[in-house]
C-alpha cells in the first residue's frame, strides 16, 4: 500500500467515525500501550467520541482523505505548578503502521498545539521502554529523551518503567 | 603544624558524626524552632514558598499542612527540631510512587545531618508503606549540595527534566532522583 503523506490531515473528532474510530480503538495491538481500555462496539466508540474526544481539550483525528485512522491526543495539566506542562499521547490503526503516518501527524500536531495553549512551555511523552516504534516516531518528530523512570506508575495493571521525553515550546524551529 | 590540623578536621569530623539525631512528629509547640529555617532565605531558595515573617502563618503551616501529612517529620539534633522531611503519597496508578523532600537550617548544613535522615527515612518507608515501590525527589540542576545528599544516601540519577517545574516564577530544569524498594533491599 501506497501511502501519500501529504494527504494527511488533521481534525476534531466526530460521531460519524464511530465505524473508523471502531477500527483502532477496537485493536489491542494499538491499545496496548495506552491507558484505554480497548473498545468493543460502535455504540462503545460512539459514546467514547461523545464522552471523551469531543469534550477533549486537544485531541484532534488522524486522516488519510478525511478518513480517521487515527488520532493525537494532548492533555495539558491542571493546577497553578503544572499547567505549563502538557502530556501526550497517539495512536495509528495497524494497518497503517510503517508509513511515517504517526510522525507526520506529530509533526503537524505539536506547533499547532504550542499555537493554541501558549502558556504551555512543556510537551512530554511516556513510552514504554518495550515500545520501540513509538520511540521512534517521537525522536524523529524532535523529541528528547530525558530518561528513564523506574517503576513510574501502573498501567493496565503491572508496574512499568517508562522512558520520559520532551518536547519544549522553545525547541520549535524559528521559522514555522 | 600539619599532622595538627588534620588530627582537627578528623574531631571536627568525628563529632559531626555522633550529632545525635533523631526523626519525629513536628508539633505546634515546636513553632519557634520552625521559624528558625523557615524564615531564612538560604534556606527557601529552592523552595516554592517565600521566607515566613511572622508566627501565626507559620502555626497555620504546622495545624494545615504538617499535621495531617501523610509522612512528615522533623529532624531533630538534640530533640530540637532543625530542618523537615516528608515524603508525600498519590492514589490510584501513581500509588507506587512517593515524593521526597527536606529543609535543614542553614547552620547546620555541611554535616551530613540530611544524609542520615534520608536514610533513616529509607530504613522506615518501604515497612509503612508495603505499597510503596519507588521513592523518587527531583532536585533543581543549580542545587548541587542537594543532590549529592541523595547520590551518598543512594539514589539513582534517571535524568534532567526540562522546564519541569516553575519555581517562583520561573521555569526550571529539575534532576529526578529514585531509589526503588528493590534498591533498598539490595
Amino acid at each position: 500500500m501506497e501511502v501519500d503523506l501529504s494527504k494527511i490531515t488533521l481534525r476534531p473528532f466526530k460521531l460519524e467515525d464511530a465505524d473508523d474510530f471502531l477500527l483502532f480503538a477496537g485493536d489491542d495491538q494499538v491499545t496496548n500501550y495506552l491507558r484505554w481500555q480497548t473498545l468493543n462496539s460502535k455504540q462503545e466508540a460512539l459514546d467514547h467520541i461523545k464522552d471523551v474526544c469531543i469534550p477533549h481539550p486537544w485531541r484532534r483525528s488522524i486522516c488519510i482523505d478525511n478518513c480517521s485512522i487515527g488520532f493525537i491526543s494532548i492533555f495539558p495539566f491542571s493546577g497553578e505548578e503544572h499547567r505549563f506542562k502538557a502530556n501526550i499521547g497517539y495512536g495509528v490503526a495497524v494497518k497503517y503502521w510503517g508509513h511515517g503516518i504517526a510522525t507526520k501527524a506529530l509533526k503537524m500536531a505539536v506547533p499547532q498545539f504550542f499555537a493554541d495553549f501558549p502558556d504551555v512551555v512543556r510537551l512530554e511523552a511516556f513510552i514504554d521502554p518495550q515500545n520501540l516504534g513509538s520511540q521512534r516516531v517521537v525522536e524523529k518528530t524532535g523529541f528528547q529523551k530525558e530518561g528513564m523512570l523506574r517503576k513510574y506508575a501502573y498501567m493496565k495493571g503491572k508496574l512499568r518503567d517508562m522512558f520520559i521525553y520532551s518536547f519544549l515550546s522553545t525547541d520549535l524551529p524559528a521559522n514555522p | 603544624m600539619e599532622a595538627t590540623s588534620v588530627v582537627q578536621l578528623d574531631q571536627t569530623k568525628a563529632k559531626d558524626e555522633c550529632l545525635n539525631l533523631s526523626l519525629r512528629p513536628l508539633q505546634v509547640s515546636d513553632v519557634d524552632d520552625f521559624m528558625v529555617w523557615a524564615s531564612d532565605e538560604k534556606v527557601t531558595r529552592f523552595c516554592t514558598w517565600e521566607p515566613y515573617t511572622n508566627k501565626e502563618d507559620g502555626l497555620n503551616y504546622i495545624k494545615n499542612t504538617v499535621v495531617p501529612h501523610p509522612w512528615f517529620r522533623a529532624i531533630c539534633v538534640d530533640d530540637r527540631p532543625v530542618g523537615a522531611i516528608s515524603v508525600s503519597a498519590n492514589s490510584g496508578n501513581d500509588k507506587c510512587r512517593g515524593e521526597l523532600g527536606y529543609v535543614l537550617a542553614s547552620k547546620y548544613w555541611g554535616k551530613g545531618i540530611v544524609t542520615r535522615a534520608v536514610k533513616m527515612v529509607v530504613d522506615t518507608i518501604f515497612v509503612e508503606w508495603p505499597h510503596l515501590e519507588r521513592l523518587e525527589a527531583l532536585v533543581d540542576v543549580e542545587n548541587v549540595g542537594s543532590q549529592r545528599v541523595l547520590e551518598k544516601a543512594g539514589f539513582q540519577r534517571e535524568g534532567v527534566l526540562r522546564k519541569y517545574f516553575i519555581l517562583k516564577g520561573r521555569s526550571r530544569d529539575m534532576v529526578m532522583f529514585s531509589l526503588l524498594s528493590t534498591d533498598y533491599q539490595s
